[in-house]
């Protein structure tokens, strides 16, 4: 078995886990509705994971800005995409933890507020290229547009949240730069932040390699 | 069997099923590469 195979194996093991300890080991969270709290082990990772790919794309985009290698215009599509959809299921935990602690999915609380900006801002990176036809021109001003609008996102995630007063519970890590989190917890959070992580980086290098046959094709039919 | 298992076995047949899924797609593009 190659390498590759089985660290695709080793994450299906992984993950699974991760899913039966964040249930089944992990201890229910005080001052949270019912087991609401257990939401944390996949909103964080999924959150996180969209932060990442918008850096991988916004590197992706200086690189393509220096060199103008159009691979690395290539994995800033590809990394904006899976952010995008990363942030999305963030966004969807996070409502589904909403209903449950504050009875409804919407509160327009600052990170809900914050997070629908940071969706807006990365569609329109895709309304970007597809609205410009020429590859070329296209690649130039996404990778402008990227790094712009990575430009927002420690403000839209980090900074933003923390200046209003929010219904959102306090982060893992808060304001006094404490930990507050059961040990098994901070455990199972810490496995699957590996375990999403590893799966962002399998679904990157398959869009990658994806488009990589989809340009090849193109130049053979050319 | 109580709510969080009926939860855990959901889950752990959903993240299966979008593992296999991956997998499948990632061989087609071996296959395609090579």
């Amino acid at each position: 078995m190659r390498l590759n195979d089985a660290l695709k194996w080793g994450l299906l093991v992984w993950m699974a886990v991760v899913i039966w300890a964040a249930f089944q080991w992990a201890p229910s969270a005080v001052g949270f509705q019912g087991e609401s709290a257990r939401i944390v082990f996949f909103h964080v990772p999924t959150a996180w994971v969209a932060t990442l790919a918008f850096l991988v794309s916004c590197v992706a985009s200086i690189l393509y800005l220096w060199r103008r290698d159009p691979m690395n215009d290539v994995r800033a599509a590809s990394s904006a995409a899976l952010g995008l959809l990363f942030a999305l299921l963030a966004t969807v935990t996070g409502s589904i933890f909403a209903r449950i602690m504050w009875g409804s999915y919407w509160n327009w609380d600052p990170r809900e507020t914050s997070i629908t900006f940071l969706l807006l801002i990365y569609a329109a990176y895709f309304a970007l290229r597809a609205a410009v036809a020429d590859p070329e021109r296209r690649a130039t001003l996404a990778a402008v547009y990227a790094i712009l609008a990575f430009v927002t996102v420690p403000f839209l995630v980090f900074v933003v949240p923390r200046i209003w007063w929010s219904l959102h519970p306090d982060t893992i890590i808060n304001k006094q730069g404490t930990i507050k989190m059961d040990s098994r917890m901070f455990q199972v959070l810490m496995g699957s932040l590996i375990g999403f992580t590893g799966l962002f980086v399998w679904l990157y290098t398959i869009e990658c390699r994806i488009e990589r046959i989809r340009q090849r094709r193109q130049q053979e039919l050319l | 069997m109580n709510d969080l298992m009926g939860i855990t076995l959901v889950t752990l047949i959903i993240w299966v099923g979008l593992f296999a899924y991956v997998y499948r797609v990632d061989r087609k593009v071996r296959r395609l590469e090579d």
